[in-house]
């Protein structure tokens, strides 16, 4: 298993200078610079600029020092904000996005899991139907209408929840971004795991429980959910590293501070540094996250092993 | 066997359950004489969102609106924007002399100023800011609003003087005055098209570059007894300005190999680089600052409440360098100083007991906080979560709801919309069709489902008082046809033929931002109603759009629109000064920079006003652009927000803002804007 882990590891390294070759190379290639604006500056002004960020270096030259402070983990200071770094930024935003994306899949997980388990106890009753049905909703309704509903209900017709704006973790604020986020993924856990207990409890294992005298209540939560919540487990990791690292759509509706919103604007002001440090990090944390859903499978399936 | 709903049953249930609650959440929807809840904060802290996150809180760096609500909180300039006019009124400058042709500023600051760390702000600290403004290490993105100033654009472009070791000289601009004449215009340094084939007369110099004692310059005023002193930096200035060429070897060979008298002349000289001490700002002494221009230039004062020129903390710059503006370490002159910064959240502002009328400042502070999303702030603003907006936040097609509320803002904004013609290349270089495809849209349709002002010309209609603005060509589809056929456009029999026309060639480009994509289909339409001509839109995200705008490199026509950077209709014509630049259209008449010029020459402001005008029939003559309407304000404020006006650049001198508790003293409509002395 250690093998296993260190390797996944080692490979991480050359995965991450292809992606951020890629990415540098893409935003060198899209028009427009982070001066660009409406009122024109004036050429001797764009210079001074240029001369400032090392823009006026060949491009190997400039490709080359992205690389070396890269590999120092320096990612420079963003070229929009005047003198906030790269990783003052990440280390700001992070924060809010992963307490954002954490509360959203925690709440997924309940609910998604204990609706999934009840409709395959359940199966072909009104609660399995109700719950595929909501489920399909979930699906089907796009987060940046879903968002909006709960704003115009909560926020502006009650007058319960604040329609925007992150007044930290934990508070009012968080509740209306969490269930935006979180519709779809319950959606998605409540299938999952109703598709994976239905294949469980068929299985010959659950009936020797049940020979064995056990209630339903411990043959369902000892052993037909570790077998059950296989697929969610594996649907968990790269879902949780997308929503921990940011969501746009869902930051963006509810203004929260949050990587997303971060990572959607350095692209429309072409902020290359920025880009480059967040996109550096979201795949840091894809790839680790797939690594640990690798490693939470060997624990949960004893059939597994490395 | 219980019979059970099915799956579709369900389904359809909560489908048709969803849709009543938000049929019956739009009809039970209110109708009040304010927009959402209506209670004032119990603190006296205003929550005002200025637009979307500040590049910086260094004045001297950011280009755009939002930073400069915020660095009208933190800083303070010479002068500051009225509340209602936006006119140039007394800040630190408690009053100020102009020479006889405006191109000379004399100003007396207030002696109680001070910085939030408790320095004294002086003279020398307008002459450090100006100067750290135009350093090319600062790379400040609005230098070139300071480029009137005397030797301030050779500094920031690092360009040289020439010196003659032999006769111990420099070399001065007067003697190459015909040919350097196109590199002397205090703007773009890019080639120009040829010069006229005979010679130019010679511009009349500025009473700056003669030498005069202060006497002779100024016009007599009986209130200054003693007058200020006339310094050896001041006679160096006044000397005929000197030959500037640029720094960098490779600009420099090809200037020269352009100009062979220039280069026979500079052989053999030395090289002595523009510094910080040569611009024309002096601190006569610890509060009198004076400031010498290159053109005469009436409309000066109205660009010192500009962020750029708000007085910055020398001592606080030179130890933290580029960490200056971080909240640990910052220093501000204004009213407001920074409590707390959460980026792409709020700035925290509270008042700053140093500020030489803070007991005048009636806010306890103000939140910024940083949003793009209209529907967003509209959202907050409605849960009373906002005290007051920006503008343009109000989005179109919510106008016909917001419209009947008492605290909807709309009044006419020193902004235009226009679209670009490219006169260098295809159908449109001609100004037949540039005329015709502009009186085929009927104006006065747009501005009525866009709910503004339509405009004609290409200066912002109502804006100027007194300003004699020429009205440009009116709708009429058949002279546009009349003149498509002169274009060549035509079949057999000599009618107008849209087929002839190459619509390959001609297209509408826009960025899909905000409104501009449904501007564009209108657009297109009234085209092809009144037309019979199907012009192509071509969608482009900004920065590209923008890259290809300046470039010239859009096929036909473009959007564009342009806001006021200073209250003077000069500001709108300056975009043609030059071919390059914020031109955007390729359209350069050497006679429209004459009248230009001459304009600014002149003392009286009624007769400046009318060579303005010339100027302006002028180039509707040639008619570069489509002018479309005059901006509106459309922003929000909640009652109880009193001293904010929708003034027409929608900047507020926060200081004379103020909160009232009492419902009987509400603003329960646009308070009025009667121009008056502000001041309390």
């Amino acid at each position: 298993m250690l093998r296993f882990i260190i390797r996944r590891i080692i490979v991480i390294i050359p995965m991450l200078f292809i992606i951020l070759s890629l990415t540098w190379g893409l935003i060198r290639l899209a028009p427009g610079n982070f001066y660009t604006g409406e009122k024109k500056l004036a050429p001797a002004v764009e210079a001074n600029l240029r001369a400032k960020y090392g823009l006026d270096k060949a491009w190997y030259v400039q490709y080359g020092r992205v690389l070396w402070n890269m590999a120092r983990f320096d990612f420079g200071t963003s070229l929009k904000y005047e003198g906030q770094s790269v990783n003052q930024i990440l280390w700001r935003a992070f924060p809010v996005s992963a307490a954002l994306g954490f509360s959203a899949y925690l709440i997924a997980l309940v609910v998604g899991i204990t609706t999934g388990t009840l409709a395959a106890l359940r199966q072909n009753s009104w609660i399995d139907y109700a719950s595929m049905a909501l489920a399909m909703i979930g699906i089907s309704i796009p987060n940046f209408v879903l968002g909006p509903l709960l704003i115009l209900f909560f926020g502006l017709t009650l007058f319960w929840l604040p329609p925007a704006l992150w007044d930290g973790f934990p508070s009012k604020s968080l509740v209306l971004p969490a269930i935006t986020l979180s519709a779809i993924y319950i959606a998605y856990i409540a299938r999952l795991t109703r598709s994976g207990m239905l294949e469980v409890m068929r299985s010959d294992y659950i009936r020797t429980a049940r020979a064995k005298g056990l209630t339903e209540g411990r043959v369902v939560t000892r052993h037909a959910l570790r077998g059950g919540l296989l697929p969610v487990v594996s649907f968990s990791g790269p879902a949780l590293a997308f929503l921990i690292t940011g969501t746009v759509v869902v930051e963006r509706v509810f203004a929260i501070p949050g990587l997303g919103n971060y990572f959607i604007n350095a692209c429309f002001n072409r902020d290359e540094p920025l880009i480059i440090g967040i996109v550096a990090f979201i795949a840091v944390a894809v790839l680790g996250f797939n690594l640990l859903v690798d490693i939470a499978y060997g624990f949960m399936d004893p059939r597994i092993r490395y | 066997m219980r019979r059970v709903p099915s799956q579709r049953t369900v389904l359809s249930l909560i489908i048709f359950g969803l849709i009543g609650w938000m049929v019956g959440c739009a009809v039970s929807a209110s109708n009040t004489t304010f927009f959402g809840k209506t209670n004032p904060p119990p603190d006296n802290v205003l929550r005002y969102v200025s637009g979307s996150e500040p590049e910086s809180l260094d004045p001297q760096i950011p280009t755009g609106q939002p930073e400069a609500r915020i660095c009208m909180a933190l800083y303070e300039g010479l002068t500051e924007y009225d509340p209602k006019t936006t006119a140039p009124i007394p800040a630190l400058a408690e009053r100020w002399e102009v020479n006889k042709d405006s191109s000379e500023f004399t100003f007396h600051l207030r002696h109680n100023a001070r910085f939030s760390n408790g320095d004294p702000i002086t003279a020398h600290d307008f002459v450090y800011t100006f100067r750290r403004g135009l350093n090319p290490e600062t790379a400040a993105r609005n230098a070139s609003l300071a480029y009137y100033i005397k030797y301030a654009e050779a500094f920031n472009e690092s360009a040289v003087f020439v010196f003659d070791p032999k006769s111990n000289q420099y070399l001065l601009e007067q003697d190459f005055e015909t040919e350097a004449e196109s590199s002397s215009s205090a703007t773009s340094g890019q080639s120009q098209p040829a010069a006229p084939a005979q010679p130019k007369k010679a511009k009349p110099k500025p009473l700056t570059s003669q030498p005069a004692t202060i006497a002779e310059e100024y016009p007599p005023n009986p209130e200054e007894t003693t007058p200020d002193a006339d310094t050896p930096f001041h006679r160096f200035l006044h000397s005929p300005e000197r030959l500037v060429v640029p720094g960098d070897e490779k600009d420099r060979k090809k200037a020269l190999d352009a100009n062979p008298k220039l280069k026979a002349a500079i052989t053999g000289k030395q090289f002595v680089p523009v510094k910080a001490e040569d611009i024309g700002v002096e601190a006569v002494d610890d509060y009198t600052f004076r400031v010498c221009l290159t053109q005469p230039a009436p409309f000066f004062i109205s660009l010192m409440p500009h962020q750029f020129f708000r007085v910055v903390n020398q001592k606080t710059i030179e130890k933290f360098k580029d960490a200056w503006a971080d909240p640990r370490n910052i220093v501000t002159s204004g009213p407001f100083k920074v409590q707390t910064y959460k980026p792409y959240d709020r700035i925290v502002t509270v008042r700053d007991p140093m500020y030489w009328d803070a007991a005048n400042v009636k806010l306890d502070g103000i939140t910024f906080f940083a949003l793009q999303d209209n529907t967003t702030i509209m959202n907050l603003y409605k849960a009373g979560e906002l005290d007051a907006m920006l503008n343009h936040t109000v989005p179109a097609p919510w106008l016909d709801v917001i419209k009947p509320f008492k605290d909807f803002m709309d009044a006419p904004e020193a902004a235009i919309d226009f679209y670009l013609f490219n006169t260098t290349k295809g159908p449109t270089s001609d100004v037949r069709v540039r005329k015709a495809l502009n009186m085929s849209i009927d104006k006065a349709a747009y501005a009525n489902w866009r709910h503004i002002k339509p405009l004609t010309a290409l200066t912002p209609e109502g804006i100027f008082p007194g300003y004699p603005q020429p009205k440009g060509d009116a709708f009429d589809p058949d002279k546009a046809k009349q003149l498509m056929i002169a274009a060549g456009y035509r079949d057999a029999s000599g009618k107008f033929d849209p087929a002839k026309f190459p619509t390959d060639q001609c297209e509408l480009t826009t960025n899909p931002d905000g409104a501009n994509l449904q501007i564009a289909e209108f657009i297109q339409a009234q085209w092809k109603q009144n037309l019979g001509l199907t012009i192509p839109i071509k969608i482009m995200e900004f920065k590209t759009f923008l890259v290809a705008q300046s470039k010239l490199d859009y096929k036909g026509i473009a959007r564009n629109g342009w806001i006021a950077d200073y209250m003077d209709p000069f500001n709108f014509l300056w975009l043609y000064y030059t071919p390059a630049g914020n031109n955007g259209t390729g359209w350069w008449d050497p006679k429209y920079v004459e009248i230009l010029d001459e304009a600014n020459r002149t003392i009286d402001h009624q007769k400046r006003y009318e060579l303005l005008a010339k100027a302006e029939a002028l180039a509707l003559e040639a008619q570069p652009t489509i002018p479309l309407s005059t901006a509106a304000t459309r922003w929000m404020k909640k009652p109880y927000v009193k001293g904010m006006y929708p003034n027409p650049q929608t900047l507020h001198a926060w200081k004379w803002v103020y909160i009232e508790h009492d419902p009987a003293k509400w603003d329960y409509a646009v308070p009025s804007m009667t121009a008056s002395v502000a001041g309390g």
